[in-house]
């Protein structure tokens, strides 16, 4: 769909959801870059209430023909509901969510916009200094937070399963094992390897049940360029789980700038572990933190085959796809080996 | 013109530093400077691929002739970068079964196979990374 037409039908389908509007219309429509997962538009809505013009800044997130993960729209915007507003967790608010075609060609939901935030990019973290630790800080603090939002009776409660504690783990690594499996465009012998010692060397039970953003990390949230966060973005994979599973993602070496002395690129790590737990109200456990390290790549791994499944296959043609299946599914393979090796006699 | 190595890095710096900073804010500005990037990736992947494919697939007949196994995996009928990457993944598959089948036994001779089939991932994942290209920064305008 043409951006012209989205406008108009978009215009269409807000006068009809915004109480008391006239007059609506779009007056820009932008796509965002490096919303794979979802067609991610910036839109200016304008229109008439009973006090007067307004502007309203919105963000569209439409489904694509393919995606780097496969989610419900409608998970995604529960998970977002069950943050908004809370803990001084900076999320966007959102508003509607469609889960048929016709408005818009697919399904979609729409958020207001934060405005005035820019993306930290995880490979050139240099450029968010002098304000590297401040963000850190905030980084640490809203990743506690949400690990300590409540679960039951929250809007994603309501969308997903809720699994027993000790049953986190076996479920994450069922999952991931079985993208791996299904979609990987040849055989995978590391990937394979760490899903056997993942399955022989268990975590222990999660020390509480928390909402797990998914892919929590640098890349997916905004900064205001003065030291603090303020939007945390790209919720599509939030589930209920581990708070050690985003903890682990968030620390990823993928996401550090090749700064693997500071947690995330961003910290002294025991400073950033001080702040998760005083935020989440867990304790730090080395064991725990070990298997979903690891688990993470494997996470990763199971993305970067399916984005190259979706790019090989011409179900989606955006190269980030195959950037990802191929660089980034490299650098989880080799982070694989090189942890894992050494573990079973290699001595480097 | 053969140098295929050269022609990719060529049409991938153009992409990135002109094609792309023309199209700055605009969707396609995004997939133009991945494509670039991932153009002299290509480039450089081109020239070592078959010598990677050549060794991977001599390092894994190594471990099997190791592990007494014989696999039924016919060579490649040529030295074209398909023909051996199918070779390649039907090792690939073997190792990972006898793999698995080691790690369910506790003798020494079985540990020791499986290290150096660590050996050998680790080797090979690190040949596998490309080296992310580097581009200078753009004039200013």
């Amino acid at each position: 769909m043409l951006e012209a037409e989205l406008a108009a039908r978009f215009a269409a389908y807000a006068e009809a959801k915004l109480l008391g509007a006239r007059n609506v219309s779009v007056a820009n429509v932008a796509r965002i870059h490096g919303g794979a997962s979802r067609q991610t538009y910036s839109i200016d809505l304008t229109y008439d209430d009973a006090t007067g013009p307004k502007t309203k800044g919105l963000v569209l997130r439409r489904d694509p023909p393919d995606s780097l993960i496969d989610t419900e729209r409608r998970v995604e915007f529960a998970a977002i509901r069950s943050a908004y507003g809370q803990k001084d967790i900076p999320v966007p608010e959102a508003l509607f969510l469609e889960t048929e075609n016709d408005a818009l060609g697919a399904p979609f939901f729409v958020m207001g916009r934060i405005e005035g935030g820019v993306v930290a990019n995880p490979f050139k973290l240099d450029m968010i200094e002098p304000h590297r630790a401040d963000i850190g800080r905030d980084f640490f603090q809203h990743l506690g937070s949400i690990a300590a939002l409540p679960v039951e009776g929250s809007a994603l409660a309501h969308e997903v399963e809720v699994p027993a504690p000790d049953a986190c783990w076996k479920r994450e690594l069922a999952y991931w094992s079985n993208e791996i499996r299904s979609n990987a465009k040849s055989p995978q012998p590391v990937a394979e390897a760490a899903i056997r010692h993942l399955e022989r060397n268990p975590p222990p039970p999660a020390q509480r049940l928390s909402i797990v953003h998914g892919d929590y990390r640098t890349g997916n949230f905004l900064h205001d360029e003065a030291g603090s966060i303020n939007a945390i973005l790209d919720w599509e994979m939030a589930h209920i789980g581990d708070p050690y599973e985003d903890l682990a993602w968030a620390t990823d070496p993928l996401w550090c700038g090749n700064d693997m002395e500071r947690a995330a690129g961003f910290l002294p790590w025991p400073e950033a572990i001080e702040i998760w737990q005083r935020a989440s109200g867990c304790r730090f456990d080395p064991a725990a933190f070990e298997w979903w390290s690891i688990f993470a790549h494997v996470k990763a791994l199971g993305i970067w085959v399916t984005s190259e499944k979706a790019f090989a296959n011409a179900e989606n043609d955006d190269p980030i796809l195959a950037w990802s299946g191929w660089f980034t599914h490299a650098a989880h393979e080799l982070m694989l080996a090189m942890r894992l090796g050494p573990k079973y006699g290699v001595t480097q | 013109m053969t140098d295929i190595g050269m022609v990719l890095g060529r049409l991938g710096n153009k992409l990135v530093t002109e094609v792309a900073p023309k199209l700055e804010g605009d969707y396609s500005g995004g997939h133009a400077a991945m494509a670039g990037f991932m153009a002299v990736m290509a480039g450089e992947a081109w020239d070592g691929a078959a010598d990677r494919l050549v060794n991977e697939i001599a390092g894994m007949r190594g471990l099997f002739a190791l592990a007494g196994h014989d696999v039924a995996v016919p060579e490649s009928s040529s030295v074209k970068v398909s023909d051996l990457t199918v070779e390649r993944d039907a090792l690939a598959q073997e190792l990972i079964t006898l793999q698995a089948a080691l790690e369910t036994k506790g003798d020494e001779a079985s540990r020791d196979l499986n290290t150096k089939i660590w050996m050998h991932l680790m080797a090979t994942a690190m040949i596998r990374m490309p080296s992310p290209p580097e581009f200078p920064e753009p004039e200013p305008a």
